[in-house]
């Protein structure tokens, strides 16, 4: 899954040269092979990583307060949805939705790589809830599935209908 | 800018390390752990810092990132390594131990909690070869992980073990006084007793296993 999201976010910056990623451990963290120095581990810290290298420094946030609240929700990402039990899931996406209430992106009126990321989080979340469900998550819904927001932007979003595959070419 | 801490949580202890480390300045408010300071969250959460423009952090990594950012330190990529690290790898350990010590009296367990994580950091620093995380000068990523490693490492000795590289590292950070000063203030020198009123606010820790078998997304349709 993260491959896929880091592969995505490569065609989406424009990056010519794919990277080379493995993952590690149990719960198979991303890493990024470094020809010029250290391996880099971690979804959030790649993300970033690969926004620098794209020098589209904007989308990390254009002021000290909105790089502050973009790496709030990049790891709010990887600690609460990675990780989110089911019965989690309806309250993670109340907070959202009263969050993205008076809000055009995550970090106020730019796109960033934080709705990227909460976009490839909360879409299999966003799958799985009834229809019903969804009216009442009108903000994060429209965010993620009906707004052309963010979709335009993430270029290739993951959809649920197609395989997709990932940077190691694996299918998932 | 305002922060909002709460006495007795270990991520408050994170946040004034690194207000005081950086000295910038900030009102600091002291509220009760059900304070519901961040107002689009269904569970209280603190620390809490509302930025000047209005917005709220409510990620105690995110608000150490910031001062350190607004003082004029700029974290690294391997500083958000670190970070990442924290929140996704030790948290979850440190969770279940302060769990286990604090309210189970399971104090002698802590060691095998962290024993994963603590190998961990102490094979990157042996590797390093530098005195802290990051380089040669305290960052960011020094006082965060040193903060939420404090309440655990400074009850019990033996929480360390064998990991001398770790043992070294955290002395430095402790010797920068400011941290210490932080620490007073969150554990009231109670120790890891002064953080039972919080620890039975938070839900019981899942066991790894379950957290690794069931987590919700790993199933796109």
């Amino acid at each position: 899954m993260a491959l896929r999201e880091l592969s995505s976010l490569e065609k989406y910056l424009g990056l010519k040269k794919p990277n080379k990623y493995s993952t590690q451990g149990d719960k198979k963290v991303p890493v990024l092979q470094n020809n010029n120095g250290p391996p880099l581990l971690g979804l959030a810290t790649i993300a970033c990583h690969l926004v620098k290298e794209a020098k589209r420094p904007e989308l990390l946030g254009d002021t000290a307060e909105s790089r502050a609240v973009v790496q709030q929700w990049l790891e709010y990402r990887v600690t609460k949805l990675d990780s989110c039990a089911k019965e989690d899931i309806k309250i993670i996406l109340k907070d959202l939705n009263l969050y993205l209430q008076d809000k055009v992106y995550l970090a106020g009126n730019r796109f960033t790589v934080a709705d990227t990321l909460m976009y490839y989080g909360i879409h299999p979340l966003i799958v799985d809830l009834a229809v019903q469900e969804k009216e009442h998550c009108v903000g994060c819904s429209e965010q993620l599935s009906v707004s052309p927001r963010v979709r335009d932007q993430s270029e290739a979003p993951i959809s649920p209908t197609t395989t997709t595959v990932d940077a190691a070419g694996q299918r998932e | 800018m305002e922060l909002f801490v709460s006495e007795g949580n270990p991520h408050c202890l994170k946040v004034l390390a690194a207000l005081e480390v950086t000295g910038v300045q900030c009102s600091v408010q002291y509220v009760n752990h059900e304070e519901r300071v961040v107002p689009f969250l269904s569970r209280p959460t603190l620390p809490a810092l509302i930025l000047p423009g209005g917005l709220h952090l409510f990620s105690s990594n995110a608000i150490c990132r910031y001062l350190f950012e607004v003082s004029g330190q700029e974290s690294s990529e391997l500083c958000n390594q670190w970070l990442e690290w924290e929140a996704t790898d030790l948290q979850p350990a440190l969770l279940q131990a302060l769990y286990m010590a604090v309210l189970q009296g399971k104090g002698s367990e802590v060691s095998t909690v962290l024993q994963g994580p603590l190998n961990f950091l102490d094979q990157s620093l042996s590797k390093g070869g530098t005195p802290y995380l990051t380089g040669e000068a305290v960052s960011v990523a020094d006082v965060v992980l040193w903060a939420a490693l404090y309440p655990v490492l400074s009850d019990s000795s033996q929480a360390l073990g064998e990991h001398k590289s770790v043992n070294g590292w955290f002395d430095r950070v402790a010797s920068v006084h400011s941290c210490l000063s932080a620490a007073q203030k969150v554990l009231q020198g109670k120790g890891l007793q002064g953080m039972k009123s919080y620890m039975q606010r938070q839900p019981a820790p899942q066991s790894s296993q379950g957290r690794n078998t069931q987590p919700c997304n790993c199933n796109p349709a």
